[in-house]
């Protein structure tokens, strides 16, 4: 409306971020060589090059050492109750749709506890970015099995092995109606991981990456074999997905030209067994998001809400007086 | 095809033309001698509710759609069809007949009547179909006839269509702004003291507290918790200004969401019926303006958090009106100005020119029941007699005006050009004729204004500054019928004294046009009966070459009485100077639209001259040229140079023994930095990189590459050749090689 002159003013104050302006006082109090690391710095970066002003980034977390993030991150934040990241964060998306929004949960938070949730976030298709660090363990609780910790793991809750088969995030989340990005990462390969979060961040929708994340306090060598063998990590490349820098590609050899539009078969690479696929595995940006069809013509002013619901008050309520109701009774 | 009859004798000797009571008709018209047996454009509904998607829509129209949608092909839903015709031309008749209203009161009120003329019941079959049409109308609004108030009415709906779109738009930027700012407002209010008392924790709970939560023990611990931070004393006025001027600005009404009894004073009016007053008005708004953009520009940045007052405020206070740009003033809702030549003030609606030229966002309508103007040079009645039909075109004269002029006749084919005239961020001229002449009594309004389309007299065009750089993206005469012609020419039969049934093409001319004019009667008269042929000639033959000898032979145009008697009518120089003056100013748009481009038809002889000549003396050479030279086979051809390969990027650690690390590939993990936080440090990406090789032991590194999960810190060779154990740590540092 007054574009250009508050263009010009905005100008004016406009800032350069630097990664530390995303760092906040706290000191990070994960263990050393803990694969959250990876995740808050590659937000940070993104945040940085994205240039997100610190008070329109919220981070929006459960429970777990995973959803500790927000309290690093020098932006608004909510470390909220077991499970419930999501809910949380749609409610600040809806109301405020000019705050970027990041959800980081773990695999016991997301696929135990808040597995109602998360299905039906995809379905909401909310414009929102989530992480699900994936340690395959109950972290902060000191090692109890989560849903996708691996068959025959023993843990304190399972000292005899776990007995079933995990769960497969992946397949899960592209078997939910409306989903439309689903990609996973490595915390051990960065530069992936900042470039699959960043083409989730320009998602228009719900952005759904799961990151394999070390634990080597309570699964140690869970991931050794993979760190160690590039050679059984297979990245999905595509030019609407990664481009690979030449010093990625000359270690991370086991590459595939995959079109994240190929359900079919971003359904087979989610349930490879042997090796870890990374990349963009599907991405529709069609499907409808909710907050966008629930946004109303108008701004939901205190007027409105007042204005309709009397409104609606009216059409049913038995007016004392001369009003239609009066004249049934009549 | 209606037949004229020229069955009366044609008058021996040049008569007179009676004036006034049996006017002449061009013999074109006699086929629209009954206007409410045809399906026109007219009536016309001025549909709501759509936005300025559909404005207008004529009633046949209408009719039709509903029958493609409500009725099967074939003979079983053939009574439905007749019956749903004879209704539309039921609601035809009454609208001719003066009614007025909205077409499903009209619908519901033909129904009846119809009924009763069928001879069927209510409830009947009849009744019933008419019932499951009316189902499948899908779009409402006023029903009009074409008539004298048809310009100003039409337009006016276009203008509040688009007006309130514009409202639509403007209301949901400016109740977003009121919702962060009092949303910023209210988070702070909530920090406060006041908000934390019992009563005021009590009434944010509602009334279904039923005593279980003790207030004042909550307002006791709240209290003692609440947040710091209250927003800065100048902030909050600064923000309570800015409502305060969103809430009251008087451009666009309030809508739902702005809540009601908002505003102290009701909004503003933007139609005016002088441009005197519109402009004036414009003037006394800008203090207005000027106080909306600096509210909005604040809370543009308030509600990113960007405002800076140290910086913003001497800019924001600064502004005046004179500061003011095009975006600011397009915050100002269009005014429309409606003036009737001859009815409105003459000074003011030549002042119509001067409000056009200001550049301001002002629509003006200007109507003209006249285009032929007083035949004597009298003092007018009008502000440009014959010159309204060259208002439009004198306003593109003005370069970045919309100028439209159309009959009332074509209204609806232009409509969507005139709701774009009417979104034009500048100002826009409507010139159009309603065909409400008074001098030529009891023809039709519609009649009258689209024979002044036909005969070129009042052509249909509009030019769109925005519609492009040039001419041809600005500028549009396809509306009118045989655009390429000087007329259009339409085919005609007619029944000989004898008898005989004949055919002829008649092209319509300004001259047929002006001859329904009472006021032109006297300057035409009938041709005598035993006129030799060779002594008249069409109309149309003299006007196109002018400088004949106009004494001989005389020009002519057919004409029909009132019982459709055809006969020749001579008309007088005054006519066909007329006539050549309006064939000269069609000539001229249609040079505008590309249509015999002088300059191009001028460039092309001489082209063609000069290749002829050229032709004769050498031809070879003309064809050497026209051969497309073929390079040799062999000649170089510019070709994109090789790139060379990018090199591949080698590992560091053949250039030298010095320690480094694969810093793209790190993960944050923090363990080398534990180890050593001197030899360790992470660059501005938090990855890991040496900082200094000489910070630590090499003992330190080779345990630093031995944590490293992912195996990329490269520890080189030990720095330090007395440093302990080195022989057994370079054995160990060989695996990270
Ligand atoms: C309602 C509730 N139930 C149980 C707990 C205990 N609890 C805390 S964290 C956690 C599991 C966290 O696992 P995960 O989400 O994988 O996070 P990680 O620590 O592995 O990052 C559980 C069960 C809790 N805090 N709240
Ligand atoms: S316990 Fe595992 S997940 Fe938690 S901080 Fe330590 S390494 Fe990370
Ligand atoms: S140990 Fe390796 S991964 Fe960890 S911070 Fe150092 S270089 Fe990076
Ligand atoms: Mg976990």
């Amino acid at each position: 409306m007054t574009q250009n002159m508050s263009q010009c003013l905005l100008r004016m104050v406009e800032e350069e971020h630097v990664l530390a302006d995303y760092q906040s006082d706290i000191t990070p109090r994960w263990c050393v060589g803990c694969g959250d690391n990876a995740v808050l710095t590659a937000m940070q970066r993104l945040c940085r090059d994205e240039n997100l002003a610190p008070e329109k980034t919220v981070c929006v977390s459960g429970i777990g050492c995973s959803s500790r993030l927000p309290h690093y991150m020098n932006a608004y934040g909510f470390h909220g109750v077991h499970g419930r990241a999501l809910p949380v964060a749609e409610g600040v998306k809806i109301r405020r749709p000019d705050l970027n929004v990041f959800v980081t949960t773990g695999d016991g938070d997301c696929c135990s506890i808040g597995a109602a949730h998360w299905i039906h976030a995809v379905r909401y298709n909310m414009n929102l970015t989530m992480l699900l660090h994936d340690n395959q363990i109950y972290g902060l609780t000191k090692k109890q099995a989560s849903p996708t910790t691996p068959i025959g793991t023993q843990s304190n809750t399972t000292p005899g092995g776990v007995y079933l088969e995990a769960l497969n995030p992946l397949t899960v989340t592209l078997g939910i109606a409306n989903v439309s990005f689903v990609a996973q990462a490595a915390d051990w390969i960065p530069d992936l991981l900042y470039q699959i979060l960043r083409k989730a961040f320009h998602h228009k929708g719900f952005s759904f990456i799961r990151v394999l994340q070390r634990c080597p306090e309570f699964m140690n060598h869970r991931f050794d074999e993979f760190v160690r063998d590039p050679s059984k990590m297979r990245i999905l490349t595509h030019g609407n997905g990664l481009r690979l820098k030449p010093e990625v590609s000359r270690i991370y050899k086991n590459q595939e030209t995959h079109d994240p539009s190929d359900m079919a078969r971003a359904r087979a690479i989610a349930s490879l067994d042997d090796e870890i696929p990374v990349g963009v595995l599907y991405h529709d940006p069609e499907v409808p998001c909710y907050d966008d069809l629930r946004a109303g013509e108008r701004p939901n002013t205190p007027a409105l809400i007042k204005t309709v619901l009397n409104e609606e008050f009216d059409r049913v309520a038995i007016a004392a007086g001369d009003g239609p109701a009066q004249k049934v009774a009549e | 095809m209606n037949q004229a009859n020229p069955s009366q004798p044609l008058p021996n000797s040049p008569a007179p033309v009676p004036q006034g009571d049996t006017p002449l008709r061009p013999a074109l018209f006699a086929r629209f001698g009954d206007l409410s047996s045809l399906r026109y454009d007219y009536p016309l509904v001025l549909v709501q509710g759509q936005g300025s998607e559909t404005v207008l829509r004529p009633l046949s129209r209408i009719i039709d759609d509903v029958l493609r949608i409500c009725s099967a092909p074939g003979a079983a839903d053939e009574a439905l069809r007749q019956q749903v015709l004879a209704l539309e031309g039921s609601i035809r008749s009454r609208i001719e007949q003066g009614a007025t209203g909205k077409l499903s009161d009209l619908w519901r009120e033909s129904v009846p009547g119809l009924l009763k003329s069928a001879g069927e019941k209510q409830f009947g079959p009849m009744d019933r179909n008419l019932d499951r049409a009316r189902e499948d109308l899908d779009l409402d609004g006023l029903l009009i006839g074409c008539n004298g108030d048809t310009p100003h009415i039409t337009l006016s709906h276009i203008w509040k269509a688009v007006h309130d779109e514009r409202a639509k738009v403007f209301r949901k930027t400016v109740d977003g702004f009121i919702l962060q700012i009092a949303d910023i407002l209210k988070a702070d209010y909530n920090k406060s003291d006041d908000a934390h008392k019992a009563d005021a924790l009590r009434g944010s709970v509602g009334s279904t507290d039923s005593g279980i939560i003790d207030f004042h023990k909550l307002s006791a611990v709240l209290g003692r918790e609440h947040p710091e931070g209250r927003l800065p004393k100048a902030r909050l006025r600064r923000l309570e200004w800015v409502l305060s001027i969103l809430g009251s600005q008087r451009f666009f009404g309030p809508g739902r969401s702005s809540g009601r009894g908002l505003l102290d004073q009701a909004p503003h009016s933007h139609i005016f019926q002088s441009c005197e007053v519109a402009l004036e008005a414009f003037r006394e708004r800008l203090p207005e303006v000027v106080l909306l953009v600096k509210a909005l520009s604040t809370a543009e940045l308030e509600v990113a958090h960007k405002y800076n007052a140290e910086l913003h405020d001497p800019i924001i206070s600064a502004l005046d009106e004179s500061d003011l740009t095009a975006e600011h003033l397009r915050l100002l809702p269009p005014a429309l100005v409606l003036l009737r030549d001859g009815k409105s003030d003459n000074a003011d609606t030549v002042r119509a020119f001067e409000a056009l030229a200001s550049g301001l966002p002002i629509k003006v309508l200007v109507q003209t029941d006249d285009i032929l103007g007083e035949t004597t040079p009298a003092p007018s009645q009008s502000s440009f007699g014959a010159a309204s039909a060259r208002l439009a075109a004198m306003a593109m004269g003005l370069n970045n005006v919309f100028s439209c002029q159309v009959s009332a006749a074509h209204i609806y084919r232009v409509g969507h050009e005139i709701v774009r005239g009417m979104q034009f961020d500048g100002p826009a001229l409507f010139s159009i004729y309603s065909g409400a002449t008074e001098t030529a009594p009891g023809v039709a309004p519609y009649l009258m204004a689209a024979a002044a389309t036909e005969s070129r007299a009042f052509p249909t065009f509009v030019y769109d500054p925005s519609g492009g750089p040039d001419w041809s993206q600005r500028f549009s005469l396809n509306c009118n019928p045989s655009v390429t012609q000087d007329w259009p020419a339409h085919s005609f039969q007619y029944e000989e004294a004898n008898g005989n049934k004949a055919d002829a093409t008649l092209p319509f001319t300004f001259a047929d046009f002006a001859i329904t004019d009472v006021r032109n009667q006297r300057y035409c008269h009938m041709a005598g009966k035993n006129a030799a042929p060779e002594r008249l000639i069409p109309a149309s033959e003299r006007i196109a070459h002018p400088d004949g000898d106009s004494a001989e032979p005389e020009p002519f145009v057919f004409a029909i009485d009132p019982e459709n008697r055809l006969s020749k009518v001579v008309i007088d120089t005054k006519i066909v100077e007329a006539a050549e003056n309006c064939a000269d100013a069609w000539g001229r748009l249609q040079e505008l639209a590309g249509i015999n481009n002088s300059h191009v038809v001028h460039e092309l002889a001489r082209a063609r001259a000069a290749w002829q000549a050229e032709h004769r003396e050498d031809a070879p050479s003309t064809l050497e040229r026209l051969s497309a030279p073929t390079p040799p086979a062999d000649s170089p051809v510019a070709e994109a140079q090789p790139q060379p390969a990018a090199p591949d990027p080698a590992p560091q650690a053949d250039v030298s023994d010095a320690p480094w690390i694969e810093t793209l590939r790190c993960t944050t993990c923090n363990e080398c930095t534990q180890i050593n936080g001197v030899t360790f440090a992470y660059n501005d990406d938090m990855q890991a990189y040496i900082a200094d090789p000489d910070g630590g032991s090499f003992r330190q590194m080779v345990e630093a590459a031995e944590s490293c999960q992912v195996s990329i810190i490269h520890p080189g060779k030990p720095r330090n050749p007395k440093e302990p154990d080195l022989a057994q740590l370079i054995e160990r540092a060989a695996v990270f090689d």
